[in-house]
């Protein structure tokens, strides 16, 4: 085993072990949580710079155990993961600060901060993993680690939700699970490979291999919330704000989407899969699940709510980035795995200050917040036409590459989901906006708690600001190097040429 | 002046402003903030006077990569006479803006639209341009709904909704172009435009999301409610300066001087002469002369169109037309500007000073009509002389029908002048502010001298014949208008009322009454029910199919008992008969299997 090996391997030790030191802690030694918590983040952010200049400069960072007789537990870091792997570092290390400022005094933190800590651990395996069986193997083990934060609470409505949530995804998972193993029966190998690694199979073969991906995608589709298999996710939002807001931008919702990316391009290779016949279907699903998580999140009274349709229908832009199956469609598909997670982590942030600060869970109670809270405000506007899908932000360019990118594939049907998601994006926002800049602020707030001058906790405020300055500088600053649309561009070239 | 700090001067132009907007939210910043605000738009006055044209400034880094520049002399006058207005209006606004709670919040969005309004100039490719029309159209919302009332929340609501369905309009126009074109920049757009097979798609989407921000017919309907509702120095860069906007998009995204467009230069022409004689019939119905000044603008920017369809059928006159599009651009822009401006000011002062005020408000009046020796003049005349470029069937009707334009147009602002008539010259003591006053001056002195500063030498327009062209219709205009006025006087005597004044006066009242807005009282009569259904479908009855569907399952699911049934597939199971069935039939499914294989 080589120097880089180990790089992969303390990726994932550096939240696995904080997480698994956390849990024998009591609930009262904050001090030493945040300071194992943090130095974890630290730690990983570092080691995914490290690893970001080293594959910048050619470098190949790769560790397998054997984990059953010819199938091996791979890890490593090509592109596409590092895309995924640099999301969660970032958003994971400001989550954690948001997470220090928003348990400040709720029971069981040990407990959740540890399944925090494994939560991060599994998605990172998911981003790493180097073939379909690792994959699957961190995809299951993030649903184990979910559940608890799900029901943190432990009310009637968050079990309930949790029982929804275990019942969709072991179903997807025991899919997921079938189709992997017929696919390993009839290739013999399940590396994810640029490309895809079926091009060699004969005709006969075509039927099993479509039935496989309808298996894989709707294992996949449970996860990144494809409707009909969406359910879960609306319920899910009970969870406390740092768990959605890591829910929504990364962890469960992204693994789903990031595994489909995966499975179209490196186990399928897009071109055979357009071949095969089964990406037509899946972008229609795709452009179903885009208008009609906007149409559902029209009507939702509860901003968390709102927040939870809108993201069945705005990570179904990657989805259909990738079953487009053209090259400048990969890349509108592809970054917008960051950018979503950018604008909708900015959402759920400021989603949780205002229930954290004044207790306002409810879109009709949001008259005036933004004279009470500007900054907050300021970012939720941000990640708002982000979503809209207005310039400069990260969201425009995602939709720009789309539609160019379904030109140049010959769907034009796409600029009407695209241009319908917009406006439909506009009427759930915008009044929103318009409400929290231009309403009447009421005379007292439902539970509004004093924190002096400031609006609110700093822990509280940083973090969405930042992730704000994140989703507007991929937008403005698209054409600089390392920026998300470059990195995606480099994933583009090595899937298509 | 070197290169290097022209390029960062129009960098500064957008830059400064949103610096502004942002500083705003430091509350010790605020005073100061104020004081500069108006100022923001000074870098751009700055460019646009001393700066050659042939300027640009390559931003890579920029979106997707950008470029902004001020190319020609068009760009050159766009870019003055909106930078203008915006400094003035500022200024006039520090003053008229009572309220200092609002005033902060005011600015934020004054200064962002202004950023909006001066970035579109300079920029030279779609996706910057894009970003500062999407920039300008979201933040004047706030100068729309700025006072909060009923009116002006309703307005804000049909604005934005309008503006949404434009920004769509315009994205998937731009998408389009820029894979026909295969690139963003505006020049290579145009000429790729001419030749894309979806040409006539990208022009319809174009046509509709300009239009909806320069208030062509159908589209229109957002722009009578909301440029009267914002306070008064927001309609004035609203209608004199943000509605160019539209105008300018079209002039960056159609092939103008390319290909001949024989048919879109006959639709354009026909919407903009509709638009032309439509603005000024409603508007002289309406009471509000805010209301009446944004019909006008409707009419204004409906010869604007025609002219831009002139551009699209001859092709090979385009570079004359752009000037003549432009200057009148100028002239509109500080007229109306002006106008509204003057409004402002009217209701500030009393007495003698009123008087005055009344009087000088003709100057811009006179020149919106096109009386002689007025800019109006110049520009209806440059046009004119434009016309021989249209294509055959057409010359004759618009030749006849363009002075017909200019009498509708001295009409409206007849009833302008005489809504604002200052009938009872009682002084309330009320003394105008020198911040109102001086601002309005100037740009009133503004819209009467630059417009000629910039007009070619044509000696053709002193012609008797052009003289009296532009003569006949004011002169017919103001004729009726007193004639309206002394019957109502008449008819007002004669039934016994005392005409004491303006207010009183029935010719006010026997007028149709049209509600601001027109068709769209009509349009909502219809969408609101079917938006109402829609909401009703998508709100209610899509989860109660989708609960239904799912209890049905659920029934069937409950409506077998599956403890029983599977106890008596055990039961069965236990019969050695079936079990002898069942493994010869496993014998037989392995056979076919083995021989297959």
């Amino acid at each position: 085993m080589n120097g880089n090996a180990w790089v992969p391997l303390l990726m994932i030790a550096s939240s696995l072990l904080p997480g698994l030191i956390i849990f024998g802690l009591t609930d009262e030694r904050a001090q030493l949580r945040i300071v194992l918590n943090l130095s974890g983040a630290l730690v990983k952010f570092a080691l995914v710079g490290w690893m970001l200049w080293g594959v910048y400069n050619g470098h190949h960072y790769e560790v397998r155990l054997a984990l059953l007789p010819e199938l091996e537990l791979v890890l490593l870091a090509d592109a596409l993961s590092l895309l995924y792997v640099v999301l969660s570092a970032i958003l994971w290390l400001l989550t954690t600060v948001y997470a220090v400022g928003h348990l400040d005094d709720s029971p069981h933190r040990s407990r959740f901060l540890g399944f925090f800590s494994l939560c991060i651990t599994t998605t990172v395996g998911v981003a790493m993993s180097g073939n379909l069986i690792t994959f699957l193997l961190f995809y299951e083990l993030l649903t184990l680690a979910t559940y608890p934060l799900v029901v943190h609470h432990g009310t009637d409505v968050a079990r309930r939700a949790g029982r929804s949530y275990l019942a969709y995804t072991l179903f997807g998972g025991a899919l997921l699970l079938l189709g992997t193993v017929w696919l390993y029966t009839v290739t013999g190998t399940l590396e994810f490979t640029p490309k895809g690694f079926l091009y060699g199979l004969g005709d006969e073969q075509r039927p099993a291999l479509k039935m496989i991906f309808v298996m894989l995608i709707a294992g996949l589709g449970v996860k990144a919330a494809l409707v009909p298999l969406h359910g879960w996710l609306p319920q899910a939002m009970v969870a406390p704000a740092p768990v959605s807001a890591l829910l929504h931008a990364v962890a469960v919702v992204k693994a789903g989407a990031f595994g489909i990316v995966r499975v179209v391009y490196d186990v399928y290779g897009a071109e055979f899969a357009a071949g095969l016949g089964v990406t037509a279907p899946l972008a229609w699903l795709a452009a179903i699940t885009i208008i009609y998580g906007s149409l559902r999140a029209l009507f939702q009274d509860n901003l968390k709510r709102r927040l939870a349709f809108s993201t069945v229908s705005q990570v179904s832009y990657i989805v259909l980035g990738v079953a487009i199956a053209g090259p400048v469609a990969t890349i509108g598909g592809v970054v917008h795995v960051v950018h979503q997670g950018f604008m909708k982590i900015t959402l759920f942030f400021c989603a949780g200050n205002l229930v954290d600060t004044l207790g306002i869970h409810k879109v009709s109670e949001m008259g005036g917040v933004g004279r009470r809270m500007p900054w907050t405000m300021a970012a939720f506007t941000v990640g708002a036409f982000g979503m809209i899908g207005a310039p400069p932000l990260a969201g425009f360019i995602t939709k720009w590459y789309l539609g160019l990118g379904a030109l140049e594939a010959g769907q034009g049907w796409v600029i009407f989901v695209l241009t319908g998601s917009s406006m439909l994006n506009a009427a759930y926002f915008l009044p929103v906006l318009h409400a929290a800049w231009f309403g009447e602020p009421p005379d007292v707030w439902p539970k509004e708690r004093d924190f002096g001058r400031k609006e609110t906790m700093w822990a509280l405020l940083l973090p969405p600001l930042i992730t704000a300055a994140m989703a507007l500088g991929a937008g403005l600053l698209a054409s600089m190097p390392f920026s998300p649309l470059g990195w995606a561009k480099l994933i583009a070239t090595r899937e298509f040429y | 002046m070197n290169e290097t700090a022209t390029a960062l001067a129009s960098l500064l132009v957008v830059i400064w402003p949103s610096l502004l907007a942002g500083i705003m939210v430091f509350k010790a910043a605020r005073t100061a903030v104020l004081f500069l605000a108006p100022w923001a738009a000074l870098p751009a006055l700055f460019l646009a006077v001393f700066v050659t044209p042939g300027i640009a400034l390559p931003l890579p880094w920029l979106l997707l990569g950008s470029e902004l520049g001020l190319v020609n002399h068009s760009d050159r006058l766009f870019l003055l006479f909106v930078a203008l207005l915006w400094w003035l209006s500022g200024m006039y606004a520090r003053v008229y803006l009572a309220h200092p709670l609002g005033r902060p919040r005011f600015f934020v969005y004054f200064l962002l639209s202004m950023t909006g309004n001066l970035g579109l100039i300079l920029a030279q490719d779609l996706l910057s341009f894009y970003l500062f029309f999407t920039l300008m159209s979201f933040s004047s919302y706030g100068l729309v709904v700025h006072e909060r009332s009923i009116e002006a929340l309703r307005a804000g609501r049909i604005y934005i909704i309008l503006m949404v369905l434009g920004e769509i309009a315009l994205f998937a126009a731009m998408v389009l172009a820029a894979s026909a074109a295969g690139s963003t920049g505006f020049d290579t757009v145009r000429h790729g435009l001419a030749q894309a097979a979806t040409r006539d798609l990208i022009l319809l989407l174009a046509f509709a999301g300009f239009g909806i921000k320069a208030g062509v017919l159908g589209l229109h309907v957002w722009l009578p409610l909301a440029h009267p509702v914002a306070p008064t120095p927001a309609s004035a860069v609203l209608s004199g300066a943000m509605i160019k906007a539209g105008l300018l998009g079209w002039l960056r995204l159609l092939p103008l001087g390319t290909v001949a467009l024989q048919q879109w230069g006959e639709a354009f022409m026909i919407a903009g002469l509709a638009a032309a004689f439509y603005g000024a019939g409603v508007g002289g119905t309406q009471k509000d002369p805010k209301t009446l000044l944004a019909y006008s603008s409707i009419s204004q920017m409906g010869i604007l169109t025609m002219a831009v369809g002139l551009g699209l059928a001859a092709p090979e006159a385009y570079p004359a037309i752009l000037a003549v599009i432009t200057l009148y651009a100028l002239h509109h822009g500080l007229c109306k500007g002006a106008l509204f401006l003057g409004v402002g000011v009217l209701g500030a002062c009393s007495g003698v000073q009123r008087r005055w005020v009344w009087c000088t408000l003709w100057l811009p009046a006179l020149a919106i009509a096109g009386a002689p020796l007025t800019s109006g003049m110049v520009v209806k005349g440059l046009l004119k002389a434009q016309l021989v470029n249209v294509p055959g069937p057409w010359v004759s009707a618009v030749h006849t029908l363009l002075p017909w334009t200019a009498l509708a147009t001295t009409l409206l602002v007849g009833r302008l002048l005489f809504l604002l008539y200052p009938a009872q010259p009682e002084d309330s003591g009320r003394l105008l502010p020198a911040g109102l006053l001086w601002p309005w001056a100037l740009l009133v002195a503004a819209s009467a001298v630059l417009p000629w500063w910039f007009a070619p030498h044509a000696p053709s327009l002193w012609s008797r014949a052009a003289v009296l062209g532009s003569l006949w219709p004011v002169l017919l205009g103001c004729g009726l208008t007193l004639a309206a006025v002394f019957r109502g006087v008449y008819r007002a005597r004669q039934s016994g009322a005392m005409p004491s004044g303006a207010a009183q006066l029935p010719a006010r009242d026997r007028m149709p009454r049209i509600p601001p807005g027109d068709v769209l009282v009509l349009v909502s009569r219809c969408i609101i029910p079917v938006f109402a259904h829609g909401r009703h479908l998508a709100g209610e009855r899509l989860p109660q199919w989708r609960d239904a569907w799912l209890a049905a399952l659920r029934r069937l699911w409950d409506a077998v008992d599956w403890w029983r049934s599977m106890g008596r597939i055990e039961s069965r199971l236990t019969h050695w008969l079936s079990a002898l069935v069942i493994l010869v039939l496993l014998g037989l499914v392995m056979a076919v299997l083995g021989g297959n294989g």
